[in-house]
């Protein structure tokens, strides 16, 4: 019964106030908003174990290089001897993936492969819906060549033919027996469209030919990631020992798969679920000072009622209903928008990708965000509520009723209304500090500069299967063709071929300068760089400018021509103050340490060929002509007046000629191909930037709240001042004197961890600590300004109040 | 120049609310002489507080002409009101008034604060002056929270007259008092008086307002008496 009357009391109370009541729910909405939708895209992102039976034990296994996690691949035997000697694993299997080239009647396209050991399909145990996995017995050389195909493919290749057993599939041009169907939506371990056995083994494939695979584990229940690593660690140093040359530096390290995405970048992630805790206590110090100021203007009310024998317990249940009521409704409209926000997040994430994302990024509300909204939901009416209620009713209620004053009930809440702005002021600086250096990292990574032009160019893909273009010759032969083929296209007069663009991973060999002597054997004490292959012409129509020396043309080309253009940052790095041009380098092979020196011909500017936020993306690079390191995949390039069509039709038809077979895949402009790869940076700035806006927006009002508040219940002390001589400029310096403090006293603290956190993220995200100090000072002056400005405007207003009107004000 | 501190011509002081107009003060003229000490009564709703309000320049007149020690003051600035407020004028609250978290010595002086012309020294001495006045001394390191209701009224007292102001404005002063620590602050406004200050306050206790020389009776805006108060005059004459 009383429940029902203080609920009534509570809602009649809000409905008096609509004002109060719609921002109470709206600062509470956006903060239980903001932070569970950031806690729930971080899981789904980082955290959630895969979808099956035991997915949050599933283990990916990487290289490092040097002690420096690369997520490189794993060699055949490495992984052999990391299979043998591993303890604490249920199942250890390896894969590779690779795009393929599908052809049947339904047409010609690319797809993603994943050729595995046999055991791939026990992790998750999943059954094909028909036919069978692959066995053992045709995980080798000289096996006949099957294939199981994904849902997807066998709807749209084979328009989901039941008698799909047994039919011949090419891939790459080789035929393969399709021996199973995998239920939909099954994509597993990456996103594959269709799974091969991975046939190559120890017996037939060299160390040295240097056979790549992708190492996954099903940990037992009782072993640690840590436990893994530790073992991985001493075994690769045995092999290192072993194998000193080939497995220099060579190390290896355990990874759950989805955390591959953010590996290197924890520290940012971890920064982010920080500005959302903070966040969401900012939202709950708001309503909660709302909430407060509230509780004093009705302090005489509980005056009263304490006067006739109200209970302390009641008293503070009437007050915390206040709290559940605004809590649960804000919570619920917040609720909502992280349903609608993460329902964009799906097809914000999709666009990440030409093809799909991970299949198991499936963002909406499940279990997790249901849990940690009611528990963040618990802790805000907590917050918000239970302080206001013990402050109101712990006050002076005989000084309240005998002065009909706030009396000693404001001078207390005074003293929390300092502490709630010190808090505001140290939240607010915090968030923004960690929002403003992702918010510059990703601006800067969008205006950098790669070293190309990068504007109306038309980007493809093109994969030449090895088991056709197995020699370099006929790699050549290829290229050769196709410029001829296009030679004739106006389209194509600006033709541009290379292993990759500046802007996209290329190739990291080992190099050797010439006269240069490095330190220890093996290929770890030679620097790397990125060795990009291009064919004449390319850097010229990139526009990467020329600084000595020459382009590439026809004559590097011919027969027993070793030549390289250089980078300038590879210059300043390997060369000191020496003529490049005329030097010689040599690029030491993965597989075979072949000693063939280039010489340099060229100086070019440096290109950037990573995501420009990366710390690779100072690496110096080397270009070589084509012809003289032929490579199966390349980028197609050209530069366009109009659309993009018509360019790439007349690209498909000139590959397809040469190769009905080929399919070319990603064409797109480059700068949005660019644009995409920094995608997620740019979201996760989008993100952190609504943050900041919020965490400003709620410090900006929260902090008006709170001066505003202090100064209603200072206006009889405002009043008794001005009554003993004190002018306007009095009062007002007195207020801002005492801003000024508080807004030190919170911004120092602020600043502190702000700047640590910043820092923290600086290494992944390439902000210097200058602009990261930069940041921190405009931020403090527009923190200030905000403070100074919220507390100058109720200071006026109550000195435009004449004296005798303050003194008597209730 | 004369002998007035106080002259009032015509005063009004209209209040506006909710297209209802108030007449707190209604054409009021009055003169007070240096050194006069007068008592203000009147029923609740009178315009006692609002008059003696706009004579301590806390509050402006709608209409009419104010001369404080010679000089019209009815149309100054805020800054000029509030100069003249420090100087000239002492006030003595019903409630005290004092500043929560300051000390004793702390409230006195806060008055001089808001002074250019005095040095430190100076300060610290017509605080202790005035806390020895009003036999505070004991007392300079406490907080307000710590003194009874008397002891507060006689730091506010100490407050009011540190500045060695013209004036002092007493609302109500013995309020929030019981008899015995009434009687103690009203014979303090009397020593006041006899050392040379003049005083005007607002009062119910017709008791009380026998203590001054003059009794002024204001009922709905307008001075309805004004005239000698037999006690005070006796105790002169005796």
């Amino acid at each position: 019964m009383h429940i029902y009357s203080d609920i009534k009391y509570t809602l009649r109370g809000l409905a008096k106030k609509p004002g109060f009541s719609a921002l109470a729910i709206l600062v509470m909405a956006s903060g239980i908003g903001l932070s569970v939708y950031l806690f729930s895209f971080m899981n789904v992102m980082l955290f959630k174990p895969m979808p099956f039976e035991g997915g949050e034990r599933f283990i990916q296994v990487f290289t490092s290089q040097n002690g420096s996690r690369i997520q490189g691949m794993l060699n055949l035997h490495d992984y052999h001897e990391i299979k043998q000697n591993l303890t604490g694993v249920s199942t250890l299997s390896a894969y590779r993936n690779q795009t393929v080239t599908v052809s049947q009647q339904g047409g010609t396209r690319r797809v993603e492969a994943t050729d595995s050991r046999a055991n791939i399909f026990s992790f998750t145990q999943t059954q094909p819906i028909i036919g069978r996995t692959f066995s053992e017995a045709e995980d080798k050389v000289g096996a006949p060549r099957v294939v199981v195909i994904g849902y997807e493919l066998w709807q749209n290749m084979f328009a989901g033919q039941a008698n799909i057993l047994n039919q011949s599939l090419r891939i790459d041009n080789e035929p393969h027996q399709i021996i199973g169907v995998m239920p939909e939506d099954y994509f597993f371990p990456y996103n594959a469209d269709l799974w091969r056995p991975l046939r190559d083994n120890i017996e037939q494939v060299s160390r040295e030919a240097n056979a790549q695979v992708r190492g996954l584990l099903l940990r037992d229940e009782d072993t640690s990631i840590t436990e893994l690593n530790q073992q991985l660690k001493l075994i690769m140093q045995r092999l290192e020992a072993r194998y000193p040359t080939a497995n220099n530096g060579i190390g290896a390290y355990a990874l759950t798969p989805n955390m591959i995405s953010a590996d290197g970048g924890m520290a940012v992630a971890y920064t982010m679920h920080i500005a959302a805790v903070l966040i969401l206590i900012l939202a709950s110090v708001n309503v909660g000072n709302l909430l407060l100021s509230r509780a004093v203007e009705r302090s005489h009310e509980t005056a009263i009622r304490v006067a006739l024998g109200a209970p302390k317990g009641r008293l503070i249940s009437q007050l915390l209903w206040e709290s559940i009521i605004i809590c649960s409704l804000g919570g619920f409209i917040g609720l909502c928008m992280i349903g609608w926000g993460l329902e964009v997040t799906q097809v914000i994430t999709n666009q990440f990708y030409t093809d799909r994302p991970p299949f198991w990024w499936q963002f909406g509300i499940d279990a997790y965000t249901l849990k940690l909204f009611f528990a963040f939901l618990l802790a805000t009416i907590l917050i918000t509520g239970l302080l206001p209620a013990l402050k109101s009713v712990n006050g002076d209620f005989n000084a309240v009723l005998r002065d009909g004053t706030r009396g000693a009930l404001g001078k207390n809440a005074g003293r929390l209304n300092k502490l709630l702005v010190i808090g505001e002021i140290f939240l607010s600086i915090t968030i923004l500090l960690v929002a403003a250096v992702i918010i510059i990292a990703s601006k800067k990574a969008t205006e950098a500069n790669y070293g190309a032009n990068i504007d109306n160019v038309m980007v493809s893909r093109v994969q030449l299967p090895d088991n056709q273009y197995d020699t370099a010759e006929r790699k050549v032969a290829f290229v050769n063709t196709l410029k001829a083929s296009l030679a004739s296209a106006p389209q194509f007069k600006q033709l541009i071929i290379a292993s990759a663009l500046p802007g996209m991973i290329s190739h990291r060999p080992s190099i050797a300068v010439e006269g240069k002597e490095y330190i220890q054997q093996g290929k770890a004490s030679y620097p790397r760089v990125n060795h990009i292959a291009v064919s004449a012409g390319s850097l010229k129509h990139l526009e990467i400018g020329l600084i000595a020396g020459r382009y590439f043309n026809l004559a590097d080309d011919q027969p027993n021509t070793h030549t390289v253009i250089v980078t300038q940052s590879f210059v300043t790095q390997f060369m000191n103050t020496e003529q490049p041009i005329g030097k010689r380098v040599r690029v030491i092979n993965d597989s075979t340490d072949t000693l063939q020196w280039a010489t340099i011909v060229g100086v070019v500017e440096h290109t950037i060929q990573t995501r420009p936020n990366r710390i690779e993306a100072s690496m110096p690079s080397i270009f070589q002509p084509y012809s003289q390191t032929p490579r199966d995949s390349m980028v197609i390039a050209t530069r366009i007046n109009g659309k993009i069509t018509p360019t790439a039709n007349t690209l498909r038809q000139a590959v397809q000629t040469i190769d009905p077979q080929l399919a070319i895949y990603h064409v797109e402009l480059y700068n949005a191909a660019l644009a995409r790869y920094m995608a997620p940076l740019a979201f996760v700035s989008n993100i952190l930037g609504l943050f900041g806006l919020a965490s400003f927006v709620l410090a900006g009002c929260g902090i008006y709240g709170v001066m505003s508040n202090t100064i209603v219940q200072r206006l009889q002390e405002m009043g008794v001042k001005r009554a003993l001589g004190a002018n306007e400029h009095h009062i007002m310096r007195e207020f801002m004197y005492s801003s000024t403090k508080q807004l030190l006293w919170g911004l120092i603290p602020g600043l502190g961890i702000g700047i640590a956190l910043g820092f923290a993220m600086s290494t992944t995200l390439n902000v210097s600590l200058f602009e990261l100090l930069s940041i921190a000072c405009i931020l403090t002056v527009g923190l200030a300004g905000v403070v100074l400005i919220a507390t100058y405007i109720p200071t006026k207003r109550a000195l435009d109040m004449e004296p005798s009107h303050a003194l008597h004000y209730q | 120049m004369s002998d007035l501190i106080i002259k009032l011509d015509n005063m009004s002081k209209v209040f506006f609310a909710d297209d209802l107009e108030t007449h707190a003060l209604n054409k009021i003229s009055l003169e007070v002489a240096k050194q006069e000490y007068i008592a203000i009564s009147g029923p609740s709703g009178s315009g006692k507080s609002t008059l003696l309000s706009v004579l301590g320049l806390l509050d402006t007149a709608t209409d009419g002409h104010y001369h404080l020690a010679d000089h019209l003051v009815s149309n100054i600035n805020k800054t000029e009101r509030a100069r003249i407020r420090n100087r000239e004028i002492g006030f003595i609250f019903q409630s005290f008034n004092l500043i929560s978290d300051l000390t004793v010595e702390e409230n006195v002086e806060l008055p001089l604060t808001y002074r250019t012309d005095l040095s430190k020294s100076q300060c610290k001495d017509k605080v202790s002056n005035a806390l020895k006045k009003v036999n505070m001394l004991h007392r300079v390191s406490h907080y307000p929270s710590q003194l009874s209701g008397g002891q507060q009224q006689r730091v506010a007292i100490a407050r009011a007259i540190a500045g060695d102001p013209k004036l002092i404005l007493a609302d109500e002063p013995t309020g929030n008092l019981d008899s015995k620590n009434a009687h103690d602050v009203l014979q303090l406004l009397d020593e006041l008086h006899r050392d040379g200050a003049t005083i005007c306050m607002v009062t119910h206790d017709p008791r009380s307002a026998q203590r001054a020389q003059r009794n002024i009776e204001v009922l709905d805006g307008r001075i309805v008496l004004d005239q000698p108060t037999t006690l005070n005059n006796a105790a002169v004459s005796a």
